[in-house]
């Protein structure tokens, strides 16, 4: 394994440095699809000078090396313009997500003011438009000095010269994980490097002459920003980037934009293929030819093979071909991407025995077509210097087929939270051979080197990419003023290819009705989550552990038996759509 | 199809909501807040998406920002039928 001091050999040692190398190409670079449907193209050349505009002008406003800019952006242009702008001028650049969703301005004020807070920053860029949004939780990060938005920024051509090492703080990710505390992942210049190295060149096998990346995923998340603009700027591949919202809105733009820009390289979360079978009509594939996608990248929540298997199906007439399928496995922990399958592979499964699988074992089913069977995908193995293994509860080594707590380590791995020295210890230490191993809280087992991930070790919920504790559900819940705490349990289920959130609370039957409601409501106001189902049951019916506290799994196993429902006061609905739909 | 007057268009929305969203919102009015009908921002979305597609008419992610009630959203639809 390569020490941490060593830069890597194929891809420039800064993300500075590989700008600056494409600072002469005037015919590459990054298409910006608006909202529109109209096209702006940025050359690399452009690109390169624009930052260097936008880092003078950081400068000119007092930040230094080191300090931390806030960023929440949602054109992908202006956000792109800007992060590295700040890479330029070596400040650190937090993303923070300029998302809205149609409720609950106030949580999302908390995230913003939280995220400030904790990575130090000193000024928050905005835009115009978005600027109305942010600015209450301005007032709540004391240590900002101001709000800056993107059009203030200054025409003048300047320049500013910083020395950027490999060392350096290259950006701050702030984990979409416990909605009520984001934790700032600091990565550097080097574990960018070396991390582009591995997806772009020993995972995607790129093709700098033939190879075009066309995304629409958030570019303030590790998976859009690193795959999308850092790993392509490392190794020179154009890219076009399409507004999340046109994709949600119109799933097919995808397609189209591949299709039209002869895309080759694309990666999403396993719903954003679950959207497409679902919603793209059959009719309206017309000439699509997606031939020229060789590689469409699966990864960053569980990957469902039935999903997968639906997606080719339906785009089959459209030249898909299953082949190009990448599942992935990854975390902004450790910059992005973990463990990737050999380009070309497409979708591998291991078909095991669920039963044996609670004992920790990952045998493999003799009855294929038996239920019960878990289908689990292949999500390949380590890259070149990196290393991943299992342990068990002791934290000795598992050999294959026995499942554990899957750690990683490698250049690409960050060396932890900023300012959580205790979070950083509990997910960055010591392994079986006395290494510091990122402990990745996810379950899984490897067969000759490749992983399979089994779940979570903390029951953390996925849903569409994002992270949900339970512990945070629950809390909610709790707090209502007829559900007593420790009297709520949440987990999820599979909904149809995608993880439902369940949340099963105590209560009296008299108040059940109303009570299923307000646990909806407020699971949405807070989290912007919608809820799968929500049971209420009589006082005693969790089943809790000897100390008293609900235990999740059971509970879980319960729901999924039928046994909770028959404990039900009243009838669950899902997401109690026939007394809300109705509702006001 | 083409939404004249805000009876049809609160048609319009309640059909395209229950499909897409795969819930039964026939009776939705339009005091109720989006809060309400247990949907995440990436489903109303879909729902909006599919909404500009049947009125084929384009709402700007600007005038999304704004929108927490059912009666928001048609305003939002109402305004950019009368640009078309």
């Amino acid at each position: 394994m390569a020490p941490l001091s060593t830069d890597p050999k194929l891809v420039p040692p800064t993300l500075s440095e590989a700008l600056r190398l494409l600072g002469d190409r005037t015919d590459r670079g990054f298409t910006f699809v608006r909202p529109d449907g109209t096209e702006r193209f940025c050359s690399f050349q452009e690109i390169h000078v624009e930052a260097r505009r936008r880092a003078a002008d950081f400068h000119a406003r007092g930040l230094k090396k080191g300090d931390r800019l806030a960023i929440a952006v949602p054109d992908p242009d202006e956000f792109v313009l800007a992060f590295l702008g700040a890479v330029m001028g070596g400040i650190v650049p937090v993303p923070i997500s300029p998302q809205l969703s149609f409720k609950n301005i106030e949580g999302y004020h908390d995230t913003v003011s939280h995220i400030a807070n904790a990575s130090g920053a000193s000024l928050l860029l905005t835009t115009p438009g978005t600027r109305q949004f942010v600015e209450p939780a301005v007032q709540r990060a004391p240590k900002l000095r101001g709000l800056v938005t993107v059009d203030e920024i200054a025409p003048a051509q300047g320049s500013v010269d910083v020395a950027i090492d490999p060392t350096d703080l290259a950006f701050m990710q702030f984990t979409s994980g416990s909605t009520s505390r984001p934790k700032g992942v600091m990565v550097t210049h080097r574990n960018l490097a070396w991390n582009s190295e591995s997806f772009m060149i020993h995972g995607l096998a790129k093709d700098s002459a033939v190879d075009k990346g066309v995304t629409w995923l958030p570019l303030f998340h590790d998976m859009g920003l690193i795959g999308f603009v850092v790993g392509t700027i490392f190794t020179d591949i154009p890219v076009v980037f399409l507004p999340t919202a046109s994709f949600v809105r119109n799933p097919k733009i995808w397609l189209d934009k591949i299709h039209q820009h002869r895309g080759t390289i694309t990666y999403a979360p396993n719903f954003a293929y679950a959207l497409v079978a679902k919603r793209v009509k059959e009719k309206d594939l017309g000439a699509l030819d997606l031939s020229c996608l060789t590689r469409a990248g699966c990864g960053a929540e569980p990957i469902q093979a039935r999903t997968l298997r639906d997606f080719a199906a339906k785009l089959a007439p459209a030249k898909f071909d299953a082949k190009a399928f990448l599942p992935s496995y990854g975390m902004a922990e450790a910059t992005l991407a973990i463990t990737f399958v050999p380009r070309g592979s497409g979708v591998r499964t291991d078909v095991i025995e669920k039963a044996a699988l609670e004992q920790g074992n990952a045998t493999p089913a003799t009855d294929i077509e038996r239920d019960g069977n878990q289908e689990l995908v292949n999500c390949g193995r380590p890259f070149p210097e990196h290393e991943i293994c299992i342990v068990d509860e002791q934290g000795q080594r598992l050999e294959d087929r026995r499942v554990g707590h899957i750690l990683t380590r490698g250049p690409s791995v960050s060396q932890g939270y900023f300012g959580e020295p205790e979070l950083t210890a509990d997910a960055f230490k010591a392994g079986p051979d006395g290494h510091t191993w990122l402990y990745t809280g996810d379950l899984g087992y490897t067969v000759d080197g490749e992983v399979f991930i089994c779940g979570r070790l903390k029951d953390m919920i996925i849903v569409r990419g994002r992270n949900f504790y339970p512990n945070d559900l629950e809390w909610v819940v709790s707090e209502l003023p007829s559900v007593r705490r420790g009297n709520v349990v949440a987990f999820s289920v599979d909904a149809g290819g995608e993880e439902g959130v369940v949340i099963a609370a105590e209560g009296l039957s008299s108040e059940a009705a109303a009570l299923k409601q307000t646990i909806a409501e407020v699971i949405l106001a807070h989290f912007s989550l919608a809820t799968h189902d929500v049971l209420v049951v009589p006082q005693g019916t969790l089943p809790r552990t000897s100390s008293g506290k609900p235990q999740r799994r059971k509970t879980r196993q319960l729901y999924l038996d039928g046994t909770l429902a028959r404990a039900r006061v009243v009838q669950g609905t899902q997401a109690s759509n026939d007394e809300s739909g109705s509702g006001a | 199809m083409a939404a004249t007057n805000r009876i049809e268009l609160l048609t319009v929305f309640r059909e395209t909501a229950t499909e897409v969203a795969e819930k039964d919102f026939h009776h939705i009015v339009e005091t109720a807040s989006i809060a309400e009908l247990g949907i995440d921002s990436l489903g109303m979305l879909e729902i909006i998406g599919s909404l500009e597609r049947e009125l084929r008419i384009q709402i700007p992610d600007e005038s999304l920002a704004g929108i927490v009630t059912v009666k928001d959203l048609l305003n939002a639809v109402e305004a950019r039928q009368s640009v078309v």
